[in-house]
């Protein structure tokens, strides 16, 4: 066709051929850099007094297990190159309403169930307008927000859902193990993310689309049906964060997951998954959730208030995005 | 194939808002009044600049996020300076938005970076700074007079804020229209590298165009900040979705190279008709939300590069060529 689709396809496929590995990319010097900025912020953390201790550990585990749902689903639709979503918060807050809806009339299973199903479908439409039929996956997901934000007001009308038997779960079941149950959660969403990227064949498309959707499309892959899957995924984990909010309180709300979206393509970036899609891992976003999360319960400890965490994130941010640009250069 | 010019689609768009309110209303009179058009001018009056701003960036194929963020800090520099000499506050304002824009600016065209990432950490470093200067406090102004001027109908229609931003949304339009710098910027956001090999300056000129977005946005924010003779670091932070989608329902495209500021100005007042008209109708608050998202999933469908290609099956061969080119962008 054009001499620009050859250059899209020498764009090397990050995966060794031929293989299934659980390090889907390779770190480089950019990667050393970053690091060693992790390395001497866990030396700093480990050095403030009270951060080690158990409560405080299991309050950090806690407080970034919502947005690193809604960051696992992120990672897959930055990954699949289509940037970012707007809707991921605004899925999660359906998705914890659908969740206390269901619990309220048939139980704990069903809620789950009903909930997951929500997230999936709200984004799979999504990402099924924008494979099939190459919309602006940024105006979608912002026309999406718009029309879930729409949907949940005319259904609740911005009113709390209380969980009518007052608790979801027993305390033995908030800390199975001792350890908080949306830190597993959590961890488990990281885990299905990360195989499903390495050792399906849904991952080595997505990491193939990520890298260049026209080549993709030479190759002959049905676009469409790996697209409308990685928004379903987004969608499904963006959903869990929901079911943690709505267990965690005990309620639901429209208003829950606001401000996710940003928290979580910041944690994305800063872990080093590339914008442009096709490079990075699910690891690297669990490395950039806890580094934002360490740096909060770390200022906060030092005594920082809270509009100095504000700035301090922000600069962070500014700060490793502007260091990826090495990589390229 | 286009199917509506996007030239044209703001003001139909526009035209078709009011007429489907009008028919709605049936003749009582509600819609069509001067307290509508009064409201949907407030609208513009502090989201339109922001539009402009934004739908610039835009225009040159990126993406600017942090005009939320410094929206809402030079409300914030503009109360907190000018408390005594509300000038001194506007110019601080002013420039905190020129600084902000001007240093992301650099970073974008000298480390050759997506301005997604660089914007982000420029929305979230300017939230945190809003904090850090108010204190995480919602601050209020004496200087109620200057809010009262501010808000002052001018011919029953107009305020000074909403003159500012009809004012300067016809000078922008002027200033694309008839000087280079439109032809240039168009330019560069159809084909950068084009651009830069026809001897245009397109690192200064991205430049400049986002310390004019960071500009536009500090100039919304101070002039809302003291008409309100108040703000906020969190409070006014919620205008880049619907900034974005004034822009893309004023024909403006985030594949860059199409749009003009009068566009862009129909796209903020359609939002702002719809607002003010389901209100006089007495619609739910919810009812702004759903049509809004309806209307942008409408034109991102419309605007998607694989729905042109289906319709352009249907043309002349003699198109062909055309097709193509879209399919390829």
């Amino acid at each position: 066709m054009k001499p620009s689709v050859l250059s899209d396809m020498s764009v090397p496929v990050t995966p060794a051929p031929g293989r299934f590995t659980w390090m889907t990319d390779r770190i480089d010097f950019v990667d050393g850099l970053r690091i060693a900025v992790f390395a001497a912020l866990a030396i700093g953390a480990v050095l403030t007094p009270g951060f080690l201790s158990v409560p405080s550990l299991l309050s950090l585990l806690t407080t970034l297990s919502f947005v690193g749902c809604v960051a696992v689903g992120m990672t897959m639709i930055t990954l699949s190159g289509n940037i970012m979503s707007f809707s991921l918060g605004a899925t999660a807050a359906a998705a914890a309403v659908a969740f206390v809806h269901v619990l309220n009339a048939w139980g704990l299973a069903a809620g789950i169930a009903a909930a997951l199903v929500t997230g999936a479908l709200i984004s799979a439409a999504q990402g099924l307008i924008i494979g099939s039929l190459r919309a602006n996956p940024i105006i979608v997901s912002i026309a999406s927000l718009a029309l879930i934000y729409g949907v949940l007001n005319l259904l609740t009308g911005n009113a709390t859902l209380d969980v009518e038997t007052g608790s979801v779960l027993s305390p033995a079941w908030r800390r199975p193990f001792g350890i908080p149950i949306e830190a597993l959660a959590f961890l488990l969403c990281l885990f299905i993310g990360q195989c499903l990227l390495s050792f399906t064949v849904f991952g080595r498309r997505v990491f193939l689309i990520g890298s260049g959707m026209r080549s993709a499309d030479v190759l002959g892959l049905r676009v469409w049906r790996s697209v409308t899957a990685v928004y379903a995924w987004a969608g499904v984990f963006a959903a869990m964060a929901g079911i943690l909010l709505a267990t965690r309180y005990n309620q639901a709300n429209m208003e829950y997951g606001i401000g996710y979206d940003y928290d979580a393509i910041a944690a994305v970036l800063v872990g080093g998954v590339a914008i442009k899609g096709g490079i990075g891992s699910m690891w690297r976003t669990l490395a950039g959730v806890c580094l934002m999360a360490t740096v909060q319960v770390v200022l906060l400890l030092h005594g920082f208030r809270q509009e100095w965490q504000y700035l301090i994130a922000g600069l962070i941010v500014l700060l490793v995005v502007v260091l990826q640009a090495r990589r390229r250069s | 194939m286009k199917i509506i010019s996007q030239k044209t689609r703001p003001y139909l768009i526009l035209a078709a808002t009011i007429l489907v309110l009008a028919i709605v209303d049936r003749g009582r009179g509600n819609v069509l009044s001067g307290a509508t058009v009064f409201s949907a001018l407030q609208y513009l009056a502090t989201l339109g600049p922001v539009a402009l701003g934004l739908s610039l960036t835009m225009l040159v194929r990126e993406y600017d996020l942090s005009v939320a963020g410094v929206f809402g800090l030079a409300g914030c520099v503009a109360v907190l300076v000018g408390a005594d000499y509300p000038a001194l506050g506007f110019a601080a304002a002013m420039l905190t938005g020129a600084a902000s824009g001007f240093i992301q600016g650099l970073i974008i065209t000298r480390l050759q970076m997506p301005s997604i990432g660089v914007t982000l950490g420029g929305l979230l470093t300017a939230i945190g700074l809003a904090y850090v200067i108010t204190g995480n406090q919602t601050l209020s102004s004496d200087n109620i007079d200057l809010a009262l001027a501010l808000n002052a109908r001018v011919a029953g229609l107009f305020t000074p804020r909403s003159i500012i931003a009809l004012a300067l949304a016809v000078a922008f339009a002027m200033a694309l229209y008839w000087l280079w710098i439109g032809r240039d910027l168009i330019a560069i956001g159809s084909d950068r590298r084009a651009a830069h090999t026809a001897g245009v300056r397109v690192d200064a000129l991205m430049v400049a165009v986002f310390t004019t977005s960071g500009v536009l946005a500090a100039l919304s924010g101070a002039l809302l900040s003291y008409s309100l003779a108040s703000a906020s670091p969190s409070g006014l932070s919620d205008v880049l979705v619907p900034a974005t989608a004034a822009a893309i329902l004023g024909g403006v495209s985030l594949s860059g190279g199409t749009g003009t500021p009068l566009g862009v100005t129909a796209g903020v007042l359609m939002l702002g008709v719809l607002r003010a008209g389901l209100n006089a109708l007495g619609a739910p608050p919810f009812a702004h939300d759903m049509s809004m998202g309806a209307v942008l999933l409408a034109v991102a469908i419309l605007d998607a590069p694989g729905i042109r290609a289906f319709f352009g099956r249907f043309q002349m061969t003699g198109n062909r060529a055309e097709d193509q080119t879209v399919r390829a962008r």
